[in-house]
């Protein structure tokens, strides 16, 4: 029994000694026990039944070793930290620290090295066991089947728990100065191809670590690095310890790299520049920090560089992100930017960041009372055609272009902003696209297509997508469609153009309508031709107008009627389908009178049963002033003809008798005088007496004291919006007086009850709001047709 | 001075010289067309009858058309002559 116990503690011995090598000094004789011994000796506990021990046994004891020796030992080397590491790392430190590290990973590597035979002799013991598995006990069976991992991944993995277990703070961060050190210094030393436009052999001093060329430590530092690495890998601890160092140093260049090269650039296509450099550059960096060559490696290489696009993408879309709204305005100069953004946007997970960071910046750089109408149109064009590029089925240009709409809709010039681009003379965006020519698609009159031919390339719209709007193929991409659809109806379009184009025909005057015919065609094809038949009407006359111009003036017409002193032409309209002309009184000169007169007999008798009422304040005179000094050409207005004309009988007019001939208010009379006075030729000789200058007066005597404002009131020949719509209110006039008659008094909410109860029922009657009735009411009381007292409406006495 | 007017271009509305505004038939302003026409004036004239009545030439045709035995005037009743 003793010798038994005696030869089991001869064979304990051998193993302890072959299992636990010896660090520092403990039990250091030198002694190595062969493999052979250690065989006879395990086989001696094998026979005892207890050989599994020794696997646990050596577990445990370089779990201790570990503890208590080394891990204590590799973190002691940062140290000297805790003392220096307040100030931000130089490059002293940063040198030093790459020594430290360098020194510490090389003696964790050494010491770890002495258990690696230790670890294969017991490899192959255990197999050994595995193979007289049978043989052994119970207990045995359980445990060997219980380690499915090898000893040397084991031991790696007890070697890495114990390692971070203890990581101090600090460590983290310089680990990524660290790694990005040597990645600057990686892409310096690197001889493929430069990235950098930069020359850098001009440079006295390294970029990377900036010492002078002659002391650059770049290629100490890629040393350091590799050799880093390489003991690291050994140890299995490679992306355990610098993993998140060496993402994170990537990360920050990626984004560096990124804002360098495309920030305010919307030029040019960045996306392959992006993608060689990560390819080139960042990669072979990567791929030098875990250069081996095995299956794993291969595929740990292909998710890094998965990851690192991914990134990539992710960052370009950030970028662009928060450019967005110049990227639009640059349209289309920055397509390439948008070609980008539209590959990134697809490979990442930011498009509802983008949708919600452009609608920010629209509404905060467009939205405001201080852009004009017709700019936040050109923008809100340019998103049309941007976002189309970016997203074909229009659903961001949907989501983001909605409180651009809701707020052009409450702009009162919106319409006319967009009928009047429309048609353009000039090569306007609009215009242009009218040209195209297609017909309006709106909400109200689409009609289903089912018939899709492509069906087979059909998609389903984004996720994102307003399922209670409208389908792909009805978010239109046509741009007038787009517009005319903020206020979801033509009609609003249709009578502005028709304003519009009335007020051309009636300012210029020409008789040639060619190109106004030509647009109105290419707007027939878009609005309808029911809709258009008001202007088809106005066009029509202008040339009806034309030709009774030639036939009243021709030689028979002049002789029967003797309308001759002067041409007199006419623009002659269907007042039905003219939109409401400004009403003006105007008496003009007795000649003028007397030729009109003349060529209404000649239109009776031309059209039987028909007459003219001609409306003297519309029109264009051409006249010539012969003064005594010069002769001077005007192209000018009735009303400026008639005044002129006058101070032909006397030069000196005072604004009283003017206004008696002319009968025009005084008021409106004075700034028309004021254009004279502009050109010099009439002068304010004292209050309200105007005088005519027969000789060209010295320009200094002109300035000053005349030269009144030029601002020609409203130049539009239509009355406007709001006198019609008094018009309208003027239908209700009759029952207030009515209403006060019998009633004395009433306040206003009394008025506007009783109105809707009796006098809006009607159905060609328009409502009025209260606030409509008081302007209304107000203006009434200003005409001194009613009086206001005390919060009541009551009407003058007689 | 003096004043020489080259030319004198003004701006007029015509309209026929009826003692109505509206056709009686169609109910639309004389000025305007009857229901058929696109272009007022010339296009879609007024006929007066001997009882001085006066519609869209268009209208009374369809009208004094639909009628088989006596052609009266729809306003008056009585025959219907055109005025020469």
């Amino acid at each position: 029994m003793s010798e038994a116990l005696e030869t089991l503690s001869v064979a304990w011995n051998v193993i302890s000694k072959a299992f636990r090598p010896a660090l520092d000094s403990r039990n250091n004789d030198g002694y190595l026990p062969s493999y052979e011994d250690l065989k006879a000796s395990v086989e001696l506990l094998h026979q005892h039944g207890i050989a599994h021990i020794v696997e646990e046994w050596f577990f445990e004891t370089l779990q201790q070793d570990l503890r208590e020796i080394i891990v204590p030992r590799f973190w002691s080397h940062f140290d000297f930290q805790t003392a220096g590491a307040d100030g931000d790392p130089d490059t002293s430190f940063g040198s030093k620290y790459f020594r430290v590290l360098l020194n510490a990973v090389k003696e964790l590597h050494s010491s770890f090295q002495l258990y690696i035979p230790c670890v294969s002799q017991l490899q192959c013991l255990h197999e050994d066991l595995q193979a007289e598995e049978d043989t052994l006990p119970s207990e045995a069976q359980t445990f060997l089947q219980c380690s499915y991992l090898s000893l040397a991944s084991r031991v790696h993995l007890v070697l890495k728990a114990l390692l971070l277990a203890k990581i101090p703070q600090q460590f983290s961060n310089n680990l990524i100065n660290f790694y990005s050190r040597a990645f600057k210094a990686f892409q310096i030393k690197q001889p493929l191809e430069k990235y950098e436009e930069e020359d850098l052999d001009d440079q006295l001093e390294c970029p990377a670590c900036e010492n002078d060329n002659e002391n650059c430590c770049c290629v100490e530092v890629l040393n350091t690095f590799q050799e880093v690495n390489q003991h690291l890998k050994e140890l299995n601890l490679l992306e355990a310890v610098a993993g998140d160092a060496v993402t994170t140093v990537a990360y920050r260049h990626i984004q560096d790299y990124v804002q360098k090269t495309c920030k305010g650039n919307y030029e040019n296509s960045y996306m392959p520049q992006l993608e060689r450099w990560l390819d080139g550059a960042l990669l072979m960096w990567m791929q030098s920090v875990y250069s081996e060559s095995n299956a794993e490696y291969v595929v740990l290489i292909c998710n890094i560089k998965e990851q690192m696009n991914h990134f990539l993408y992710e960052t370009y879309t950030t970028v662009r992100m928060e450019e967005l709204f110049s990227i639009i305005i640059e349209f289309p100069e920055s397509q390439a930017a948008l070609e980008d953004l539209k590959v990134c946007l697809e490979k990442t997970n930011l498009r509802q960041n983008l949708i919600t960071s452009l609608k920010n910046s629209l509404e905060r750089r467009l939205l405001h009372p201080g852009v004009n109408t017709a700019d936040i149109l050109t923008a809100y064009i340019s998103a049309i055609k941007a976002l189309r590029i970016l997203d074909p089925t229009g659903v961001i240009l949907q989501l983001v272009c909605e409180p651009v709409r809701k707020y052009l809709r409450l702009r009162e010039d919106t319409v006319r902003c967009i009928v009047s681009s429309l048609t353009d003379d000039g090569c306007g965006e609009l215009a242009s696209e009218l040209m195209k020519g297609a017909p309006l698609l709106l909400d109200d009159n689409y009609q289903a297509d089912e018939e899709d031919v492509n069906w087979e390339s059909w998609q389903p719209d984004p996720s994102d997508a307003d399922p209670t709007k409208t389908t792909q193929s009805h978010r239109s991409h046509d741009i007038i469609s787009m517009l005319v659809s903020i206020y979801g109806s033509k009609d609003l379009f249709v009578k502005e153009y028709c304003v519009l184009l009335a007020d051309r025909l009636l300012s210029t005057f020409c008789y040639d309508t060619v190109k106004e015919i030509r647009y109105l065609e290419l707007l027939k094809l878009r609005f309808g031709e029911s809709q258009l038949h008001q202007c088809e009407v106005m066009l029509k006359d202008v040339a009806d107008s034309k030709r009774i111009n030639t036939h009243v003036n021709s030689e028979k017409m002049i002789a029967d009627f003797r309308v001759g002193e002067f041409p007199l032409n006419a623009m002659i309209l269907s007042a039905q389908f003219w939109p409401t002309l400004r009403e003006e009184h105007l008496q003009l000169p007795e000649i003028v009178e007397k030729a009109l007169e003349s060529y209404k007999k000649a239109f009776e008798a031309l059209k039987g049963n028909r007459t003219l009422c001609w409306k003297g304040h519309l029109g264009l005179v051409n006249l010539d002033l012969q003064l005594k000094d010069r002769t001077l050409n005007f192209s000018v207005s009735p009303i400026h003809a008639t005044i002129i004309w006058h101070f032909q009988e006397k030069a000196r007019w005072s604004l009283e008798a003017l206004s008696a001939v002319t009968r025009v208010p005084t008021s409106a009379l004075r700034r028309k005088i004021a254009y004279w006075q502009t050109l010099g030729i009439l002068r304010e000789e004292a209050t309200d007496v105007f005088v005519l200058e027969e000789e060209e007066p010295q320009r200094q005597s002109l300035d000053g004291s005349v030269l009144p404002d030029e601002e020609e009131e409203n130049g539009s020949v239509m009355a406007s919006s709001q006198d019609q719509r008094e018009e309208e209110l003027q239908v209700f006039w009759s029952f207030i007086v009515g209403m006060l008659t019998n009633l004395g008094s009433l306040p206003i909410e009394r008025i506007h009850s009783m109105l809707r109860m009796f006098a809006m029922q009607g159905s060609g009657t328009t409502g009025c709001s209260i606030h409509e009735l008081r302007q209304f009411l107000d203006r009434k009381v200003r005409e001194q047709k009613l009086v206001y007292s005390g919060g009541y409406y009551r009407l003058p006495r007689a | 001075m003096k004043v020489v007017i080259k030319s004198w271009t003004s701006v007029a509305s015509w309209r026929w010289i009826a003692n109505d505004d509206n056709c009686g038939i169609c109910r639309m302003p004389f000025d305007g067309c009857c229901t058929d026409c696109k272009m007022p004036g010339d296009d879609c004239p007024l006929v007066w009858g001997q009882c001085s009545h006066c519609f869209h030439i268009h209208c009374i045709m369809k009208w004094l058309n639909s009628q088989q035995v006596h052609q009266l005037c729809p306003m008056c009743r009585q025959e219907w002559k055109f005025k020469e």
